[in-house]
């Protein structure tokens, strides 16, 4: 049996879900400050 | 009193409940949580007969067994307390080696043999590089 | 206790701290994977497959870390009132189910060669999943509430409730026989070798700053979210 499948497949789904979830936070604090600039400036 | 210490008191009274009313419990369930027998405990007690259990403990040095018939392996599971013969038919897990540690899904039969129908692999706590291994590894011992 | 109350003087420290987290902790998670993939020697019995240690330890012990600070964050936010905490509590939930779930998931791949079974009900592992599920309870829980940038106090509540599988999940392959092993890294030393042991430092670390990060995206997000509604409140009662 080899191994490296069941490695390689732990390796890539952690950073498969890690990417994500980084993603997503660092798109909604763009999105939430973004929106915060744009109200300052409007005034 | 101030009312943030009052807070205070509360909450750590709070967590300290919790805490130990979850501790308390789960210590009740120290039998029934245990995911393995082991032999010791088999030897003082009755035989669990009649239902489906799970023995653990380290594969007994030079006990490995196997039949004419290429699939039945017989050996013997230790724990420094007692020890208990089994009787396995199928493939077991690359791991499964003497002196090491094994868990067997299977039943007691009366005469105190353990017939599994499905073993597992136990490592214990200590990882090393093959060259290493005999000059540190003190098997023998199932630390859990 | 309150000089961070402000949340203007927490973004002032916040917005240089975020870059530096998630760079540094990238950095360390690909060194140290690199380093454990391909240098660090196999072990004496389970071969290559030890190298997923590497990822599963750290995912365990943020998965641990973080609900211990949900418990800190729930108890600052009932005792004191401060409004950062319930900001915080709120961050962590998302990426401390994240590295649970990791954690589940790597040890399920790792126990399929080792052990010979991908999912055993043994203690360990149990308590393991039920923290995961504290965590979508306290996700739904939070998202019940009309508090949308931080948590209510009933969250905050069941937050330290929660607080109690965070020993049982520790203590679990002492107090009970379990397919799981005992634990190697101990106040005593570590049964771990050391060509073996070491990679596993800068992806704990490195993990653990990412998590920081994912933490603080997370916390200025709400933040901002928080100033759009008091502003826009503001504009329709005027």
């Amino acid at each position: 049996m080899n191994h490296w499948a069941f490695i390689i497949a732990a390796y890539g789904l952690t950073a498969l879900g890690s990417a994500g979830v980084l993603l997503w936070s660092y798109l909604d604090m763009r999105r939430a400050e973004k929106a915060v600039a744009d109200l300052e400036n409007r005034k | 009193m101030k009312a943030k210490n009052q807070r205070l008191i509360l909450a750590l009274l709070g967590l300290v409940a919790v805490v130990g009313a979850g501790l308390l419990a789960v210590s009740g369930l120290k039998e029934e949580a245990s995911f393995f027998y082991a032999p010791g405990d088999v030897a003082a007690n009755d035989l669990p007969l009649g239902k489906a259990a799970r023995l653990g403990g380290m594969v007994a040095d030079k006990s490995i067994r196997h039949d004419a018939d290429g699939v039945t392996i017989h050996f013997v599971v230790e724990d420094g307390k007692a020890k208990v013969p089994v009787v396995f038919k199928g493939i077991a897990p690359d791991l499964f080696k003497e002196n090491s540690g094994v868990v067997a899904e299977g039943e007691f039969r009366a005469d105190g043999t353990f017939i599994a129908s499905n073993l597992l692999a136990k490592h214990d706590e200590r990882y090393m590089p093959p060259e290493l291994e005999g000059k540190m590894h003190k098997s023998g011992s199932l630390t859990s | 206790m309150h000089a961070f109350a402000n949340p203007a003087r927490f973004l002032k420290i916040a917005r240089p701290l975020t870059p530096v987290c998630v760079g540094i902790g990238l950095l360390m998670v690909l060194l140290g994977s690199y380093v454990g993939l391909f240098l660090t020697p196999p072990d004496y019995l389970q071969g290559d497959t030890v190298r997923i240690m590497y990822i599963h330890v750290p995912a365990a012990w943020l998965g641990m870390g973080g609900w211990t600070g949900i418990a800190i964050a729930s108890i600052v936010q009932l005792v004191w009132r401060h409004p950062l905490a319930g900001v915080a509590g709120r961050a962590i939930a998302a990426p401390g189910a994240l590295f649970t779930a990791i954690c589940l998931i790597t040890g399920s791949i790792w126990g399929r060669p080792t052990w010979g079974t991908w999912w055993e009900w043994d203690g360990r592992m149990t308590s393991m999943l039920v923290l995961l599920f504290l965590y979508f309870a306290y996700m739904a829980l939070a998202n019940a509430s009309d508090e949308r940038t931080t948590v209510s106090r009933a969250t905050a509540i069941f937050g330290i409730v929660g607080a109690v599988n965070i020993p049982i999940i520790n203590r679990s392959v002492v107090w009970w026989n379990s397919l799981h092993q005992g634990p190697s890294i101990t106040l005593r030393g570590s049964s771990i070798s050391s060509e073996i042991l070491w990679p596993l430092l800068p992806t704990v670390i490195g993990f653990s700053l990412l998590f920081g990060g994912i933490v603080l995206m997370r916390m200025r997000a709400n933040l901002a979210d928080a100033k759009v509604e008091a502003r826009m409140r503001r504009m329709a009662a005027s």
